[in-house]
């Protein structure tokens, strides 16, 4: 039964490895280690593939499903190495999930003795106390493809290169909070927005035909089409029309504080559309 | 957690200059060295060396512990234990074949028990298969099993029934087995499963009971742990004393 929806799901993995052979590669070439723990390199990659679904899978390593009702989470691994990383994991997003609770509560503690002073940073959490999501199989799905985010060359540059206190918010990618409650799909689509900006950090294509494949192949038609639409258009890309709107708001509103209450409302705006 | 043990404290002596150099490499730089085959050598040396079965926990311990925190990994970990589920698998098997091995082997994977933890706790995936190989232990045959076998003298911890009128170096293996690992892992299995340590107690009261022509050592034995579960897995000074005291001849 579970037989027919995995078949159709390797048929579209054909389908977008169809036009180039390494179209699925914009998602695997960077990641750090294979289940040996080793770094991998592009061939051993190829062969990963082909073992994916085995039996010693590291769960880390591989891609959870973002669509699809299929939960691998709640599959019962037997391999006494599997059982302790699931347990390990289990574990820990039970030990987050205290953490995450006193830090609410310290919060909202905070937060009413200074009611009067203006909205702290960071003080989103408060109002999330009891609000929170608290389904084992959720967190452990959330944390499944979180690990498989963090477990890549271009998050290890990212935290390297960007250190904490220097990361703006809009700016620098944020792993998304899985306590938060959010619908699967806005879930997915955080996560895939997330991984999307860490690619920002993906090492330099090494030099050689593959890199260069790769780098043809990594732009999705997206990029594609918004370069063929601009181009014709301004002899200044992009910058242009950003810069005319920045300065007719200076313009008309004199005081510019009302700026930054802006960027925060689409911000929330965008949330509330997701959720 | 920093606990750093020399190396001498790994036992790792008896490895060739080349394992011993993977060894060391393996301690230090984990990231650098097939771990699977490393997994490999401790195990196969476990079932072959009981000296180091006991204490090999600990060499594994710190491999996990420097593969965590040098790359968040651990394949260390996974190889040793599948590779320990292999075992495990084929325990009546290699009971069959030697004794000696599966006692080791016993040895072994309670003490990976003891050393290995997941957020400070017994690693659950272990608890069943500890159960089991010490149920297999407390089995009528492996208590009646009078077949005592020579082991080294280094083995002797304790001068344990020093008083007998037996030969000090040899030991009921599979008995002895039994009391060595409850008394180093009895109060955490205890607190994993509490009916499964009751039936193991029950089979352990039992034999000592019920089993026509359980020799004296087994039986005394045996009572020491009873009496050792009793008293909050730890023995009172009067009862340390009776079972474990050297009289003077």
């Amino acid at each position: 039964m579970s037989g027919r929806t995995q078949d159709s799901r390797s048929d579209t993995r054909h389908d977008q490895q169809g036009n180039g052979r390494y179209g699925s590669s914009r998602w695997t070439h960077c990641r750090k280690r294979g289940v040996d723990g080793m770094l991998r390199t592009d061939r051993e990659c190829e062969e990963r593939e082909n073992t994916k679904y085995s039996d010693n899978r590291n769960s880390s390593f591989t891609t959870p499903e973002s669509t699809g009702p299929v939960s691998r989470c709640s599959e019962r691994r037997t391999d006494w190495g599997s059982q302790v990383e699931d347990d390990e994991m289990r574990r820990g997003v039970q030990r987050d999930m205290q953490r995450y609770r006193r830090r609410i509560l310290g919060a909202e503690g905070a937060h009413r003795e200074r009611k009067a002073s203006s909205g702290s940073s960071g003080s989103c959490d408060s109002r999330e106390g009891d609000n929170m999501e608290t389904d084992e199989t959720v967190l452990l799905r959330r944390q499944k493809q979180i690990n498989y985010g963090k477990n890549t060359l271009a998050y290890d540059r990212y935290i390297k290169e960007v250190p904490k206190h220097m990361r703006q918010p809009g700016v620098h990618p944020k792993t998304p909070n899985k306590f938060r409650k959010y619908s699967r799909r806005s879930w997915d689509q955080q996560i895939k927005l997330w991984k999307v900006k860490l690619h920002a950090w993906d090492p330099p294509a090494e030099e050689g035909q593959d890199g260069a494949t790769d780098s043809i192949d990594e732009l999705g038609l997206d990029d594609i089409m918004d370069i063929e639409l601009d181009f014709p258009v301004l002899s200044d890309p992009s910058c242009a029309p950003a810069s005319v709107n920045v300065h007719r708001i200076s313009v008309e509103e004199e005081d510019c504080s009302g700026t930054p209450v802006k960027v925060q409302k689409t911000e929330s705006a965008a949330e509330l559309e997701m959720s | 957690m920093g606990c750093e043990y020399p190396t001498e404290d790994y036992k790792i002596q008896s490895f060739d200059q080349d394992t011993q150099m993977l060894l060391k490499t393996a301690l230090k730089d984990p990231g650098s060295v097939n771990l699977e085959k490393v997994s490999n050598i401790i195990i196969d040396q476990s079932l072959k060396d009981q000296m180091f079965s006991k204490e090999a926990g600990r060499i594994c311990y710190t491999i996990v512990q420097a593969e965590a925190k040098q790359n968040n990994g651990s394949v260390f970990r996974r190889n040793l234990l599948n590779r320990l589920q292999q075992e495990f698998k084929n325990r009546e098997e290699m009971r069959k074949c030697s004794l000696q091995e599966w006692v080791c082997f016993v040895t072994f994977i309670c003490n990976v028990f003891d050393y290995l933890k997941v957020n400070n706790m017994p690693m659950l995936a272990l608890v069943h298969p500890v159960f089991d190989c010490l149920m297999r232990l407390a089995q009528p045959d492996a208590l009646l099993n009078e077949a005592e076998v020579r082991i080294d003298p280094p083995y002797k911890e304790k001068a344990l029934f020093s008083n007998y009128r037996t030969d000090p170096l040899t030991f009921l293996l599979q008995v002895d087995c039994l009391v060595l690992q409850l008394h180093r892992i009895g109060e955490q299995l205890e607190n994993a499963n509490r009916p499964r340590m009751d039936e193991l107690f029950f089979q352990l009261r039992d034999g000592f009971l019920l089993q026509e022509g359980l020799g004296s050592m087994s039986r005394l034995l045996l009572l020491e742990l009873l009496e050792f579960r009793a008293g909050g897995w730890s023995l009172s000074s009067t009862a340390d004393k009776y079972y474990y005291s050297e009289i003077a001849e």
